[in-house]
């Protein structure tokens, strides 16, 4: 019974739209026998492309493309949306599994010699693909409105810009604006989200237009290319050998392969995307842009380049490299698609693709050695001053302000600046500001700047942060510990050793009130400031306070 | 040629369709480029404190960041720049953009080696801005500066 409906209803939409004639079309498109592994790679950028769009759509639900919004909306992706780290983690690292898929599928195509007559359009539609896709990963970089999305942008607008007579004019119209701002995320994300999904889907399909027309090329055992075994007619299908249907043969090689890459991205997404980086900040000092992977190549030859001659790095030589990919059909036009047989375009790509690699490889290393990452003092007496009652009141779950830690910071120095000088600034009336003097906005600060960059305070004693905290806010101003970084006073004494002269005791006494101890003191007494804790703890610390290897560090 | 009536009018309604087709597809463009290229806007530069004279040390250049309003679109923004002001021998202030000529990125001071380096690309700048090694093409832009001494202020124009 049902079945017999569903033959009705087939067999109704067969009479008006043709389905089973489009099906067939599809399905049994015929392969040349030997067509194996190596011809799953399209398949497999299809379906990464179309993963891609799904968690795109999905993604853009919540995003918010403007300065004020963009970082903040992405953080709530990652840390608010159900599964929303997992679908960023999907879309991040889905990008650079294209990137993978489509340079293998390049390496193919150049190594059976699929480009050559009478698919040089298949083979420039292919390169076009290729400039999609890379534009896709340069536009998404800088949604996200962190330091990384932001100097990224800022290169590679300054890059566009070197290009010979219209560069200011491209430059402009990438920016938007004269600044890089507002103007240019609305833009990079209507490019994102609209242009450039528009032209793939066109490009998509030409291309595969164009590789129906053409058939697969197969492997290169056969003479000549196989264009002459093929009708042009498009209805006639053959299936007889040496061909054989698509489907299901390669259709389950295809998807084998497509669910191994799946497999693969998922495996990467479950930890998420690398985390968001502070906010964007264009007046962050030696903030170390580098560009994701598959750009390290061109930024690395950007630095053999001084001088009036960047634009030979920037533009000429990329320009001479995609110019020689394209024409590398009118330069391989030997009788044979034998790779033995086709040295010299080999030849030509082997040195394109190893001095690709090569360059990519010095940027990989060419990094940075990471900065000092030992926290100091005033640090982390500002994070344990960021916990307080005066703090927390506002910024905790659930209050009025979100709370505050590594990777929640969104605003630049000045506005924390402002906010912790004047607090009634951003909510005016709302309540009392907290008291607090110079040094712990100091404290705060310091803090706040390594939270920015997503650091989180080193696992201390919960006596060391006290004394640090109570050092940070009155001893700092005066004095300085060796193990606190270059943060500290030169009116008094460096502490770094006070622990070898005086015991704990005898720091008390001195602390409490220095002109009983010594009568031309010029350290004011802190006996009625520090609480009985307080003093406690920071005499036990000080006390600590040892020349190597005995510094007292836990 | 043809006197063909009917060959004629063919061909009248042919170039007519192709004649309006491509009139369309002239204005997408043109209304596409109107949009697309921004138009030239040339921000009067404005003389905006930066630093306080005595907080400055000889000869040292010292970072200060300088937060100018801007329009950006309808979006109006905040924008803080770095400028490296140095007092010369003659207590006069002498002011340097911190922004790579390269391609942009933010060069620092590095004081022992006496010298501005920026972390893209490596290029290297002496302490008067000229390009010591590296990629830059132009030596770091200098920014007008000016010290009030009866406020004790040091003005840039930016």
């Amino acid at each position: 019974m049902a079945r017999d409906v569903f033959i009705r209803i087939g067999n109704w939409l067969e009479n008006r739209a043709g389905w089973r004639a489009a099906r067939r079309h599809l399905l049994d498109e015929p392969l040349p026998a030997g067509t194996g592994w190596w011809f799953t790679l399209g398949s497999v950028l299809l379906a990464a492309l179309a993963l891609q769009a799904v968690t795109g759509v999905l993604l853009s639900l919540t995003y918010a493309p403007t300065p004020d919004h963009a970082h903040e909306s992405v953080r709530y992706i990652d840390q608010s949306i159900r599964a929303g780290a997992f679908l960023r983690g999907l879309h991040y690292y889905g990008a650079t599994i294209i990137v993978i898929a489509a340079a293998l599928h390049v390496v193919r195509v150049v190594v059976f010699g699929a480009y050559r007559k009478p698919r040089e359009l298949t083979w420039l539609t292919g390169l076009a693909l290729l400039l999609v896709i890379l534009a896709f990963a340069l536009t998404g970089y800088l949604l996200p409105w962190d330091q990384r999305a932001y100097w990224a942008t800022v290169v590679t607008i300054n890059i566009a810009a070197l290009t010979p007579v219209v560069g200011e004019l491209v430059a402009g119209i990438m920016r938007g604006g004269p600044e890089i701002g507002a103007l240019t995320l609305t833009r990079w994300y209507a490019a994102h989200v609209i242009v450039l999904p528009a032209i793939l889907v066109l490009l998509v399909a030409l291309h595969l237009y164009l590789m129906r027309r053409h058939g697969i090329s197969g492997p290169w055992g056969r003479k000549g290319d196989g264009s002459e075994l093929f009708p042009r007619s498009h209805r006639i299908i053959q299936t007889r050998p040496p061909f054989f249907p698509f489907y299901p043969y390669q259709a389950a090689r295809d998807v084998t392969a497509a669910l191994i890459v799946i497999a693969i991205l998922i495996a990467l997404a479950s930890r998420g995307a690398p985390p968001l980086e502070p906010v964007a900040d264009p007046a962050e000092a030696g903030y170390m842009p580098r560009p994701e992977w598959y750009f390290l190549g061109l930024f690395q030859l950007l630095k053999y380049f001084p001088g009036r001659l960047e634009v030979v790095g920037a533009i000429v030589i990329p320009g001479l490299v995609l110019l020689l990919l394209a024409l590398l059909p009118w330069i391989d036009r030997g009788p044979s698609r034998d790779p033995a047989e086709r040295r010299l375009p080999l030849a030509i790509f082997g040195v394109i693709a190893l001095s690709l690699g090569a360059l990519t490889a010095a940027g990989w290393r060419d990094r940075p050695p990471p900065a000092d990452s030992e926290w100091t003092i005033r640090e982390v007496g500002g994070a344990a001053m960021a916990s307080d009652v005066a703090c927390t009141r506002c910024h905790a779950d659930g209050g009025v302000a979100d709370p505050v830690g590594p990777g929640t910071i969104t605003r630049d120095a000045a506005w924390i600046e402002g906010h912790l000088f004047d607090p009634e600034m951003i909510a005016p009336g709302l309540r009392e500001p907290p008291e607090s003097n110079e040094r712990e906005i100091e404290a705060l600060l310091a803090f706040l700047a390594r939270a920015r960059r997503g650091d989180r305070p080193p696992p201390l004693a919960h006596a060391d942060v006290t004394a640090m905290r109570v050092f940070a806010r009155f001893c700092i101003g005066c004095h300085r510990i060796e193990k606190g970084g270059r943060d500290g006073g030169d009116e008094g004494p460096d502490l770094s050793n006070i622990g070898q002269k005086h015991d704990p005791a005898a720091l008390r006494r001195w602390i409490a009130d220095p002109e009983a101890v010594n009568a031309d003191a010029e350290m004011p007494a802190f006996g009625t400031r520090l609480s009985e804790d307080e003093m406690t703890t920071l005499v036990e610390w000080l006390g600590g306070q040892r020349a190597a290897p005995n510094d007292g560090r836990e | 040629m043809s006197s063909d009536p009917l060959a004629s009018r063919r061909r009248l309604l042919s170039w007519f369709v192709r004649g309006a087709l491509t009139t369309a597809g002239a204005a997408v463009a043109a209304l596409a480029g109107l949009i697309a290229v921004p138009a030239a806007s040339v921000r009067a530069r404005r003389w905006t404190r930066a630093a306080r004279f005595s907080d400055l040390e000889p000869n040292v250049p010292t970072p200060v960041i300088v937060t100018t309003a801007r329009r950006d679109g309808w979006h109006r923004a905040r924008r803080p720049q770095v400028i490296f002001l140095t007092v010369t021998r003659d207590d006069q202030v002498r002011a340097l953009s911190a922004t790579c000529t390269h391609l942009g990125c933010r060069v620092s001071w590095n004081a022992p080696a006496d010298r501005f380096e920026c972390p893209c690309h490596r290029g290297v700048y002496d302490r008067d801005g000229r390009v010591v090694s590296g990629p830059p093409p132009a030596p770091l832009p200098p920014v007008a500066a000016r010290v009030d001494f009866a406020r004790d202020e040091v003005h840039v124009e930016i």
